[in-house]
């Protein structure tokens, strides 16, 4: 893992400013090595602790849940996710949400199995054809978000509904068999270890490249963090926002046609299943919705842990509802971990047990006047 | 005192809050489809029918309509077909109507409304959304449309809120399957039983016919979640929870499911696990029946019972709208029967069968042929 200690050469890592940047470039905080470029940050480093916990209470519990097959049974699943997530994280990344991620992963399901009808032959016309699409879709969604200023969840959400009428209008409900070869692909192995899961580190890594170590990537990351400093910047903000849709879009493709693979008899709305937890693996993940810095390898972490959380409570036999409510509760944790202001409550506490025990009470905002209701719970009269 | 950021922050949350909730709904609502019950009202007919047509085509002009609440998967397809053929038995059905809620209970309503509006004779509703419809039902009974709700029930009564229900009685299906379980297991064994959404009544309905008939023999068990795992009916979750199953379960002789060709999905999970693919009870698939020719070589234990899918039960309803529309003959009976369609054992009513001709979603239980299948599931 990178660190502190890396030195990495991206422009930013420079603190003398390049000779054309101008005063105001100088000023924008873009966060350089030891501020968000480390490809699993610190923060992102709760998920994968959070993980390897879960995977030792599976086997505590119900070993079953972790035995060879019914993780190689969970691993193609947790890839598909993971890609998923990757793309969701990229557009929350740019301060949006992308709600069209059920229609994407649909739409590329229906059009790999229905074209090919089960002839192996038309495959890859059928997935170029998969890319052409969502593509497309990817970059209506972000066009309507960068250039015309519609809100991410009413554009994504408006693409949703309009792939899902594609997803009609190609299957007419039912997708066909997968074929032949797509299923062989995904359901193979080299050396062990699921081609799905291969293709998820590849493109995980791939993307944690291009965000974390690329001028391209950290230009991202900074309009994601300050919109508009970097605008200020000199930045052209709005490619970047345009690029998440797209980037994600293609990622979503990629999810579709492995899940295609992994299903082989799939239902016409297969993608259905990816919304909540696309977002719940990046919110996991530790990437903030307001977006900024984030961890694409966090999010596809998440999607491990959200996959195997998953699968663990159906080995435990529990209902239904069960299931439910500890997928809830998991993201409700997650949620909390990372946007209650804990320092601040914990400031907050002592505080007041210090007031409490007569000690000097610390005053919260010193040079600061009481501002209002919240200055006084923070800094009560002594003596009260 | 709250920033802009908080402001945002607060939004946010409220989204993910929203979404939650909405996907909480969502289980919610889905988790709720009626059906079963039946009762009939028999209706004064004039018994004036067709020379040559079936006996419930009386002589009277008709337009006759067909009211889905849902059209785009691949049973309603081929059902909706079935239902075209129907009509064209009886020459007085002058025109015939087709509408499509596309699984939104308002459409399913105006639909409804639109067709009265449209002066039609007779209307077969599938009501999917079960009560929520029933106003609409009522209201084109009482302006004088034969009204024929199917298979979902919509709550009400006949003669009173509708002409009549046509049902199916899916503890029946369960029934079919239980016996057929005590032929393939005969020394007994362990039964995974595989449902739709939580709570539906369907699979809650076979469970309690299964129990029924395996109520006197013991060896028999269920293992697993009862009355049914949830599977939502969804291939992807059908394969979580078999690779789950496999995982816990070391010894699984046999499977029932309501939807063998999401089973079909799972199948890999079992090589995966290096475990046989026990017998198998569900509803008729051509899918199903391709892969087990598939994997019958590897897989001798491999037997499997199917029930007919019953896409030809929109017919009886048909047949009742058009006779008191008309003027035909009543048909008897309102209760359309489960019938076994393949079994591997007795080969009787027929052997497992796979039409490679056939795309994999066809239903080869369907009573219409072979171009027909082919036409309704490429409808659009």
């Amino acid at each position: 893992m990178a660190s502190r200690e890396h030195n990495a050469t991206t422009e930013r890592s420079d603190p003398i400013p390049a000779p054309d940047a101008s005063p105001l470039r100088k000023r924008i905080v873009i966060p350089g090595p030891g501020r968000g470029t480390a490809i699993l940050n610190s923060a992102s480093l709760a998920i994968c602790i959070g993980t390897a916990l879960l995977f030792l209470v599976s086997w505590l519990v119900e070993p079953q849940s972790v035995s060879h097959s019914s993780v190689l049974g969970m691993l193609p699943f947790a890839a598909v996710l993971a890609i998923a997530a990757i793309g969701q994280t990229l557009v929350i990344q740019q301060g949006g949400i992308d709600l069209s991620v059920p229609g994407m992963i649909s739409v590329t399901v229906v059009i790999v199995t229905r074209y090919p009808n089960g002839d192996s032959g038309k495959l890859a016309a059928a997935i170029l054809f998969a890319f052409a699409a969502t593509l497309a879709a990817g970059l209506v969604s972000g066009l309507l978000v960068s250039r015309i200023g519609v809100t991410p969840i009413v554009a994504t959400l408006g693409m949703n509904a309009l792939l899902y009428g594609g997803v009609l209008q190609i299957s007419g409900g039912t997708p066909r068999t997968t074929t032949a070869r797509l299923h062989n692909f995904a359901s193979g192995k080299v050396a062990g270890i699921p081609n799905t899961v291969i293709i998820a580190v590849i493109l995980t890594a791939l993307v944690a490249f291009l965000v974390k170590r690329t001028v391209v990537g950290r230009r991202f990351e900074a309009v994601g963090a300050g919109l508009i400093g970097a605008r200020a910047a000199g930045l052209e903000a709005r490619r970047y926002q345009l690029g998440a849709y797209v980037a994600a879009g293609a990622l979503y493709c990629a999810a579709g046609i492995l899940l295609a693979g992994v299903v082989s008899t799939p239902s016409a709305f297969q993608g259905d299943q990816y919304l909540l937890p696309s977002v719940a693996a990046v919110v996991l993940g530790g990437t903030s919705l307001l977006g900024g810095r984030g961890s694409v390898v966090a999010s596809a972490v998440a999607a491990l842990f959200i996959t195997q959380l998953d699968q663990f409570v159906l080995t435990t036999g529990a209902k239904d509802a069960v299931q439910n409510l500890v997928e809830a509760a998991a993201l409700a944790l997650g949620l909390a971990i990372y946007s209650v202001p804990w320092r601040r409550l914990f400031d907050w506490s002592r505080r007041r047990r210090d007031d409490e025990q007569g000690g000097v009470p610390v005053i919260a905002d010193v040079g600061r006047p009481s501002q209002g209701k919240q200055g006084a719970q923070l800094a009560p009269e002594p003596n009260k | 005192m709250k920033t802009p950021i908080n402001a945002k922050v607060d939004l946010r949350r409220l989204l993910v809050a929203a979404m939650v909730a909405g996907a909480a709904i969502t289980v919610a609502a889905c988790g709720s489809s009626g059906s079963s019950s039946s009762s009939s009202s028999g209706g004064a007919s004039s018994n004036s029918s067709v020379s040559g047509a079936p006996s419930w085509c009386g002589s009277k002009k008709v337009t006759i309509a067909l009211a889905d609440g849902f059209g785009d998967n691949n049973w309603r397809r081929i059902t909706t077909g079935e239902a075209r053929d129907e009509v064209k038995k009886c020459p007085s059905v002058t025109k015939f109507i087709y509408t499509d809620g596309q699984g939104n209970t308002q459409k399913a309503i105006s639909d409804i409304q639109g067709l009265v509006a449209q002066g039609v004779n007779g209307m077969v509703v599938f009501p999917d959304a079960g009560k929520a419809v029933l106003p609409a039902i009522r209201q084109a009974y009482k302006a004088g449309v034969v009204t024929v709700p199917y298979r979902v029930f919509p709550g009400g009564k006949a003669g009173q809120d509708y002409n009549w229900f046509i049902s199916t009685n899916f503890e029946q299906a369960g029934e079919l399957w239980g016996k057929w379980l005590l032929k393939a297991l005969p020394n007994g064994g362990n039964v995974v039983n595989l449902g739709g959404p939580p709570a539906n009544s369907q699979s809650l309905d076979e469970y309690n016919g299964m129990k029924k008939v395996l109520a006197a023999n013991p060896k028999i068990k269920f293992i697993g979640q009862t009355p049914y795992n949830v599977t939502n009916w969804d291939p992807a979750q059908t394969q979580k929870v078999v690779t789950a199953i496999l995982a816990k379960y070391p010894k699984i002789d046999a499977i029932t499911t309501d939807f063998g060709a999401a089973l079909a999905s799972s199948f890999g999970a079992f090589k995966q696990a290096g475990r046989k693919i026990p017998a198998v009870a569900t509803e008729d698939s051509n899918q199903l029946s391709c892969d087990r020719q598939k994997l019958l070589p590897t897989n001798p234990g491999f037997k499997l019972f199917t029930v007919d899918s019953q896409n030809w039960m929109v017919r009886t309803a048909i047949d009742f709208a058009v006779a008191k529309a008309s003027g035909g003959q009543i048909p008897s009976s309102t209760v359309v029967p489960q019938k076994p369609f393949e079994d591997s054992i007795t080969k009787q009513p027929h052997p497992p069968t796979c039409d490679k001709s056939l795309p994999g979603d066809a239903f080869l239980s369907s009573h219409l042929s072979h171009s027909q299948i082919l036409a309704a599931l490429n409808a659009h």
